[in-house]
């Protein structure tokens, strides 16, 4: 009855009075950090002041004597980090993506073929006394010193441009190889034998159905890819065993075309 | 069939454990399916050794296709052998076709010009591996089939992978025909050897996970530093310090397993630094000392040290460069001056 409802208004009465000091609070710190943030603000523009005048001053002292074309170390450095990441930000689309550490400039290329995303590859370049090469996760089989050796330390953009050209041409030939093993598999002659750097493919074929007997693996073909940064090859040789019937003869000049431009299993398939 | 061939089949037949025969004979492909059927793999391996020859001997088996069988018992059992790597130079720099008839044809050309009782084998795996097995005699001796040298190679990459037999006198012989015929003109040994062929390959062709994040310092989704405690009463009073551990051994190791070396060899040549006031060495001479770290797993547990407690993180850089610099045998030199990076000597 009553008492309960006095102690309802009781509790009700403390709970509003907690809450009315906690408010005051906050008021209170609100201000407090108002208060601060005009302090540093003036603080802020007193050292601006500072600085334009010492500008200024050095300026008016050697504003006729120095030469304006030589820049300050600091400026230089600031260029230089200024144009890393333009360059940054412009390979990110060929998939490059890059990171400026303490230790120095992280890379990844990150490679693809016919829109897929396949491999990435990762760098690590010194920036100090100039760029070399710290670490990698490249293959050995790609000239990694070779392009070092011709494009670093002056030309860092070409040097990633022809690393990104060789990583994908070897990605893609290699991707190619694996999609023929997979997909015609019965038309090949075991495996198609190669090398590390997917730059010599050769291997033995049949067309199931259309010759005669495809059980023998009629056609020879050997492929080479002359160029390294491209995934299709410079040279085809397609050969047909001597004792298969004529239009098959023929048939080989055609295929030699057909892988000469190309990719292998888009060729199979048109086959 | 020659005596000697049906020992040699006879021997590693019996190498091989029991329930892994069948498969081998079947890579080998030199007995039928059918032959193969008769055999019973239940009985003692002398007995199928003896078996297993018996059928070689209707098939006329000659030395080659026993060396071949030998290759494949020991491309299986690759971690019974130390491996050791080379590094190939080479002058020219234009683009290379890499042929395996060709590569065949001018290594076993060399080889045999120089010694003609040599035993030649080839194999070639899918992951472009080239496997070699060489057997060696002497001008006026057979080949010793139960010594010989293995080395694996990938095309196109100038390292090798030599397992040498213990008649080392062959190994200037062995890299000469390698080089002629992989197109290189120079060899040299590195300091990097271990049972596991595979962490060599791993190291060198740089196939093991470098950490090239820069970010460490919120960890990944997911993962927490230490499990969560059922207990709440439990606290870490050290939770920064063990999280501070656990970000630089990533920085260091990163993510995925380590390659797999047994052992880490320092040379020491410093001078022994003492109390002057004891005057132990008077001569100035440098303190010859000789430091071997092994494990079964050496990598994996120098990454498991910092968090256990044992010792400090970051770890020493002589320690954790090991796979970057792909080598597990370092000599170390007295500082000269001031240059901290270069005084392990190459």
């Amino acid at each position: 009855g009553v008492l309960a409802h006095l102690e309802m208004l009781e509790a009700r009465a403390h709970q509003e009075a907690v809450e009315q000091e906690e408010k005051e609070q906050r008021e209170e710190r609100l201000a407090f950090l108002k208060a601060r943030v005009q302090e540093l603000r003036l603080q802020r523009d007193e050292l601006r002041d500072k600085l334009d005048r010492q500008e200024k001053a050095q300026l008016g002292k050697e504003g006729i004597v120095s030469d304006p074309a030589l820049p300050s170390p600091r400026a230089v450095l600031e260029w230089k980090i200024r144009s890393l990441r333009g360059l940054l930000q412009v390979f990110q689309l060929t998939g490059f993506s890059g990171k400026l550490s303490r230790r120095g400039l992280r890379f990844s290329l990150r490679t693809s073929y016919e829109g897929s995303y396949l491999d990435s590859f990762h760098l690590e370049l010194l920036l100090r006394p100039e760029f070399r090469i710290r670490r990698h996760s490249v293959p050995a089989f790609i000239p990694l010193e070779q392009l070092a050796r011709k494009f670093l330390p002056s030309d860092l953009r070409s040097f990633l441009n022809v690393l990104s050209q060789h990583l994908n041409g070897f990605v893609g030939r290699r991707h190619q190889a694996e999609q023929l093993q997979e997909q015609f598999s019965e038309w090949l002659q075991g495996a198609p034998r190669g090398n590390s750097l997917c730059n010599l493919l050769t291997f033995r074929y049949s067309i199931p159905g259309k010759s005669q007997n495809s059980r023998n693996f009629p056609f020879r073909a050997r492929l080479l890819y002359g160029d390294p940064c491209r995934s299709l090859p410079t040279e085809v040789a397609v050969s047909c065993s001597p004792d298969a019937p004529a239009p098959l003869a023929e048939a080989a000049a055609a295929h030699s075309e057909l892988f000469r431009s190309l990719a292998l299993p888009r060729a199979f398939r048109s086959l | 069939m020659d005596e000697t061939v049906a020992e040699y089949i006879r021997r590693t037949v019996l190498k091989m454990p029991r329930d892994e025969i069948k498969t081998m004979l079947q890579k080998w492909g030199f007995l039928s399916e059918a032959q193969l059927q008769t055999l019973n793999f239940h009985q003692i391996k002398d007995n199928i050794s003896q078996e297993v020859v018996q059928l070689c001997e209707e098939n006329s088996a000659d030395i080659k296709q026993a060396a071949v069988l030998d290759i494949i018992y020991n491309h299986i059992y690759q971690n019974k052998r130390m491996w050791s790597v080379y590094q190939m130079k080479k002058s020219a720099e234009e683009l290379e076709y890499f042929d395996i008839t060709d590569f065949k044809k001018k290594f076993k050309g060399r080889l045999r010009s120089a010694l003609k009782n040599v035993t030649i084998t080839f194999r070639e795996y899918e992951d472009n591996a080239i496997w070699i097995r060489v057997a060696w005699g002497t001008p006026y001796k057979k080949p010793n089939q139960y010594k010989p040298s293995y080395v694996v190679y990938h095309s196109q990459t100038p390292y090798v992978f030599i397992s040498a037999s213990v008649l080392k006198s062959n190994l200037p012989l062995l890299c000469q025909a390698l080089i002629v015929a992989s197109n290189y003109h120079d060899i040299r040994e590195m300091e990097l050897r271990s049972h596991s062929l595979n962490s060599l390959k791993d190291i060198v062709f740089k196939r093991y996970s470098q950490n090239f994040q820069t970010d460490y310092s919120k960890p990944l989704q997911g993962e927490n530093v230490e499990p969560e405690n059922a207990d709440l009463r439990i606290v870490q009073e050290n939770r920064s310090e063990k999280e501070r551990i656990h970000r630089l051994n990533r920085e260091v190791f990163g993510d995925g397993p380590q390659p797999k070396l047994e052992f880490a060899q320092y040379r020491l040549e410093t001078m022994f630094k003492s109390d002057p006031k004891m005057d132990v060495l008077d001569k100035k001479e440098p303190f010859r000392c000789l430091v071997k770290f092994s494990s079964p797993h050496l990598l994996e547990s120098l990454k498991s040290l910092a968090p256990a407690g044992m010792a400090d993180a970051p770890l020493s850089p002589l320690l954790t460069c090991i796979p970057q610099k792909a080598r597990n045998y370092f000599k170390i030199r007295e500082k000269k001056g001031f240059n901290p990076e270069s005084f392990v000597s190459p």
